[in-house]
């Protein structure tokens, strides 16, 4: 009796470990998804394209992997929607796709302009292997497609290779902002907020970049950049914001790191290069005769980079001149960012949300037709100062000696 | 009754990971948008008058478990009654639980996983304890707040660091007044989770000092309000308001959204671990209530012989109890506090304590 029992109560403890297999995923059975490119066919169906890892090329360089075969290898698989078109793409693919390290998500440029991108976004957000954290891009003129085939150089995933640059880009020089699934749909559904993603472009021939020998020269031909900055309204993309406007978005909505700020000097054009080092935003609303007023105020820090006219910098009323000069140039960004997102009527700033926060009864009423009638009205103040710390490693440049030689 | 005690500090214990128990998993007070941290609050305060009304009730019958004190106070049959009622409710929270860390497990992490089989597996780890009794239970409880403390403590510093949190997303305060948060706080925090203190009635009798007993009890509500309150704040300053109500399990999208330094990310553990944790708790507490409570009202010799079937009985309750998430989320916000909850924590206790009060005055 007693070893009946004792039989009956071992099969059911392997009963209870065996559902450690239950769904197990061997690492030879999986596939891993690094980016995912959405376009719209002729037919109107969802075209993906599923960028996976190879992962014996990517291996390090002592192995010598990486030089036989390509990184990645791409499907493409289409469906009425992305459930359906990620689906479908095991009639290709001989492995279980698996989306817990997809980091990017492409969009086309027309799919995001024609049918706005609020509709495809559920599946990611909803999905509980898809991350939300994943940062999303817009192809500036070219094919979602495109951009995840393409090969890319140093950094052997290209998906990688377009957050990294991303990340950087935004560290550095601050036209650009990473922008993850999570964000963009949050500001998706704010009535007081619309969302900006960044876009990233091809560079040459799209048939070269799916080759080998694209990353095999040393000036690689077929490359993926970031470019401009794309403004969404209703979740439809209308308008790309390049250069300087584009960085005056990103100093309102404080996320401008480091930077570089011509200013010209003495007649000259851009003739001093003044590095931003660190810099705060806020950004504050207040309610005036019923009227919302935004008041903008930036303080940033920084050095001289570069002179290239003779400027004598140890001369401490120079670098107030200095400081006023870039405090206007700064102020212009954002003001022209400001007027270009006004005449979209599209408030990708979060005024509206800086009103909700302020003064939440006029919002309710406000909050109707934020966007079309009472943004595009919208006074800002932008108060701008900033401040030059140090020279550098030189205080006059060399060629003030010269001129004063002369 | 079983002989067993427990001190003033295990109870600390086992109130505060009893209360952190779902709270941890579901979105709470969501209607009160970026002012459900205040909701939770008021909730908080509404739980030391419960449990004043419970410690009260304790404190003329400090022998006896409500089940027994109920037949003293209100009559051998209707007592009876009202007793039965409540083991019932304890058992079908018990599931209600169940099933919220089942479908938590088989959405998040589980997918091909039948409910049942996660259930039952989670089950099974519960019944284990309870056979052990009271005495064990909270001794795993001592052991396990010290890990749930860590990784609370790391959790927290981990999102302060990723630089997630967004305070703005708090404002504006009190924007449709304190009034509807009074609302929210009366339609739900209050009930769930601080009147879910009502089963520690039936383990008050166990503690040894029973003077101390009522400074654990406030002082668990109290922490365990505070830090609820600090997980509501996290996920609407994270996540904003808009996707906290959109979410099942809220602070496990806090917690997926933190990425620090390229590699510290997807620590989803933190939230599995903690919540299951908690969650194994809550549900052993209840399990455990029940088991007593009905060993002492069929007068029931060994009370460790109803464990397996009362566990049965809550498993296959929890996956009878809707046919899908919707359907139980929807039972757990709008039916079950008004019709539930409100009679069994709020209204029934306090009319006990009015009647013991009038009938032990008598006496002497």
């Amino acid at each position: 009796m007693n070893r009946k029992w004792m039989f009956l109560f071992l099969m059911l403890t392997g009963l209870a470990l065996t559902s450690g297999c239950w769904s197990k995923k061997e690492l030879t059975d999986i596939a891993f998804v690094s980016a995912l490119g959405i376009d719209k066919n002729e037919e109107g169906k969802y075209v993906g394209t599923i960028q996976l890892i190879n992962p014996g090329n990517v291996a390090g360089g002592l192995q010598g992997g990486g030089g036989e075969a390509p990184s990645i290898t791409t499907y493409s698989s289409t469906g009425d929607n992305i459930v359906e078109m990620s689906r479908r793409a095991s009639t290709k693919i001989s492995r279980r796709l698996y989306y817990s390290h997809t980091n990017l998500l492409v969009i086309n440029e027309e799919l995001a302009k024609e049918e706005g991108i609020i509709n495809i976004l559920d599946a990611f957000d909803r999905d509980p292997e898809f991350r939300t954290t994943a940062t999303i891009i817009i192809a500036h003129d070219s094919k979602a497609a495109d951009i995840v085939n393409t090969l890319t150089g140093v950094d052997k995933i290209p998906a990688n290779k377009v957050i990294k640059t991303l990340k950087i880009t935004e560290q550095r020089w601050g036209e650009h902002m990473e922008v993850s699934i999570q964000e963009g749909i949050k500001n998706l559904i704010s009535p007081g907020k619309e969302p900006v993603i960044t876009g990233f472009r091809m560079t040459g021939n799209t048939e070269q970049g799916k080759k080998l020998e694209n990353i095999q020269q040393s000036a690689v031909e077929e490359n993926i950049q970031a470019d401009g900055l794309a403004v969404f309204k209703d979740g439809k993309l209308v308008d790309w914001f390049q250069g300087e406007t584009a960085r005056g978005v990103t100093w309102i909505l404080d996320k401008i790191k480091v930077t570089d700020i011509n200013i010209s000097w003495e007649g000259e054009q851009e003739a001093v290069a003044y590095e931003v080092l660190r810099q705060k935003t806020k950004v504050s609303a207040n309610m005036k005769n019923g009227q919302p007023k935004i008041s903008i105020h930036v303080d940033a820090e920084g050095d001289i980079g570069e002179v290239m006219v003779p400027v004598d910098l140890t001369d401490p009323s120079v670098l107030l001149n200095i400081e006023k000069t870039v405090e206007k140039k700064i102020q212009k960004e954002i003001n022209d960012a400001i007027q270009r997102a006004q005449k979209n009527q599209t408030d990708i700033f979060g005024f509206g949300e800086a009103v909700h926060r302020s003064d939440p009864k006029a919002w309710k009423k406000l909050k109707q037709d934020w966007n079309n009638v009472h943004f595009p009205q919208l006074k800002a103040d932008v108060t701008v100062e900033a401040f030059v710390r140090r020279t550098g490693l030189r205080n006059k440049p060399y060629f003030f000696r010269m001129e004063s030689n002369q | 009754m079983e002989k067993a005690k427990i001190s003033a500090y295990q109870l600390f214990v086992l109130i505060l990971l009893f209360e952190h128990g779902t709270t941890l998993l579901l979105p709470l007070a969501v209607e009160a948008k970026q002012d459900a941290w205040l909701s939770v609050l008021l909730g908080m305060v509404g739980g030391f008058v419960l449990f004043w009304i419970y410690y009260g009730l304790y404190q003329y019958y400090p022998d006896n478990l409500p089940t027994e004190y109920v037949q003293k106070i209100i009559g051998k049959v209707l007592g009876r009654l009202l007793g039965f009622f409540f083991l019932l409710y304890f058992m079908y929270i018990a599931s209600r639980d169940l099933r919220d860390f089942g479908e938590m497990l088989v959405t998040v992490a589980y997918p091909d996983t039948p409910l049942f089989i996660v259930s039952a597996l989670l089950m099974l780890v519960m019944v284990y304890t309870v056979r052990k009794g009271i005495e064990v239970l909270a001794r795993t409880g001592e052991l396990f707040f010290i890990i749930v403390y860590l990784l609370a403590i790391t959790g927290f510093i981990l999102i302060v660091a990723s630089g997630l949190l967004n305070l703005t997303n708090l404002k504006p305060v009190l924007e449709e007044g304190i009034l509807s948060i009074m609302k929210i706080t009366f339609t739900q925090t209050l009930y769930f989770p601080f009147g879910e203190v009502v089963v520690f009635a039936m383990i008050l009798p166990y503690v040894n000092q029973s003077k101390k007993a009522k400074v654990a009890g406030l002082f668990a509500i109290g922490l365990s309000g505070i830090n609820i309150a600090i997980i509501t704040v996290l996920n609407i300053s994270v996540l904003g308001v808009d996707l906290v109500s959109r979410s099942p399990f809220p602070f496990l999208s806090t917690i997926q959204t933190i990425r620090l330094a390229e590699f510290l990310e997807r620590l989803d553990v933190y939230f599995m671990l903690t919540s299951i944790i908690c969650g194994f708790f809550k549900i052993s507490v209840y399990c455990y209530v029940a088991v007593i409570g009905i060993a002492d009202l069929f007068n029931i010799k060994e009370p460790s012989r109803l464990v397996y079937p009362i566990g049965i009985v809550i498993l296959f309750l929890s996956i009878t109890i809707a046919s899908n998430v919707s359907e139980h989320i929807k039972e757990g916000l709008q039916i079950i506090p008004f019709f539930v909850h409100l009679p069994l924590q709020v209204v029934i206790p306090l009319l006990l304590l009015i009647i013991a009060f009038f009938k032990n005055r008598k006496s002497r």
